[in-house]
């Protein structure tokens, strides 16, 4: 694993969590959050100079409260909304991650969020961000740009 | 002037924050209308008037840049104003959009840098049209 993927990934995911989805990420992980069950997950693809895949899988009912969070309404939204803002956190997240980690000279292009099961293969980042009783975990993948996983 | 403004965005959550905030941004707005891609903004264009643009970049169908070279190319909407809010961060792209004459508000952002930006977008505009500058 790559410290400074997985610090660029953390830090790209709590400004996200706390300006989009209006969630502070707590400073540790406590045991409640660490069992929480894993309840969705959403993929975004990238491409440019390398490409890869981030996966943002959320667990402790996380799910209905970022979209209520995002849209600002009491009652609880669909669940294709639901997902429509999960997809977004992610694909803001690795939006932000992106020029971080490959300069801000480089062109990505980001491909829509999609719904997922799990990625079977090794990440090169992974890190989780504790959000209420619940947490988020943040899986980078990259597939032709060795050089990054050994940084 | 009440505007007409277009929100143009693959996200529906993300439309609607964008809706909501400029509702509250105390402008002067008249209908504001969605879009999930390029293709689909093109349509609204086609039959309404639209006085504002806010666009993302990545879209499935036709993306915002795309979207762009398409307006600016057709004399009806060459001076429409554009304002791109995007994840991007790629300086070299941000540059390519700013020569096309947009406004950019990165996501996440905050409802004030984005009232902040249409007022300097739509001031600049009628600046424009005054010729006491150019955008």
């Amino acid at each position: 694993m790559s410290k400074k993927l997985e610090k660029e990934l953390y830090k790209a995911a709590t400004l996200t969590f706390e300006e989009l989805g209006f969630l502070l990420p707590t400073p540790e992980i406590d045991e409640q959050q660490l069992n929480a069950r894993v309840e969705a997950a959403v993929s975004v693809d990238f491409e440019g100079p390398f490409s890869g895949k981030l996966l943002l899988r959320v667990c402790g009912g996380l799910l209905p409260i970022i979209a209520t969070n995002m849209l600002g309404e009491e009652d609880v939204p669909s669940k294709s909304l639901q997902y429509d803002a999960l997809g977004e956190i992610a694909n803001v997240i690795c939006g932000n991650m992106l020029p971080e980690i490959a300069g801000s000279d480089h062109i990505f292009h980001v491909s829509s969020p999609e719904i997922v099961d799990d990625i079977d293969l090794p990440p090169v980042a992974e890190v989780q961000v504790g959000l209420g009783t619940g947490r988020a975990d943040l899986l980078l993948f990259v597939f032709n740009y060795p050089a990054l996983m050994e940084e | 002037m009440a505007l007409n403004i277009l929100v143009v965005d693959d996200s529906s959550v993300m439309r609607a924050m964008i809706i909501k905030t400029l509702r509250l941004s105390q402008l002067p707005l008249g209908e504001v209308l969605e879009a999930p891609n390029g293709q689909e903004a093109l349509k609204v264009l086609d039959n309404k008037w639209i006085d504002l643009a806010l666009v993302d970049i990545n879209m499935p169908v036709m993306d915002g840049e795309e979207m762009i070279d398409t307006l600016r190319q057709n004399p009806e909407t060459a001076d429409l104003p554009v304002i791109i809010i995007s994840t991007e961060g790629s300086e070299t792209r941000k540059e390519s959009l700013l020569q096309r004459g947009t406004g950019f508000v990165h996501k996440p952002f905050t409802p004030e840098t984005l009232r902040d930006t249409i007022l300097k977008t739509i001031g600049g505009l009628d600046e424009q049209k005054a010729g006491e500058g150019t955008v």
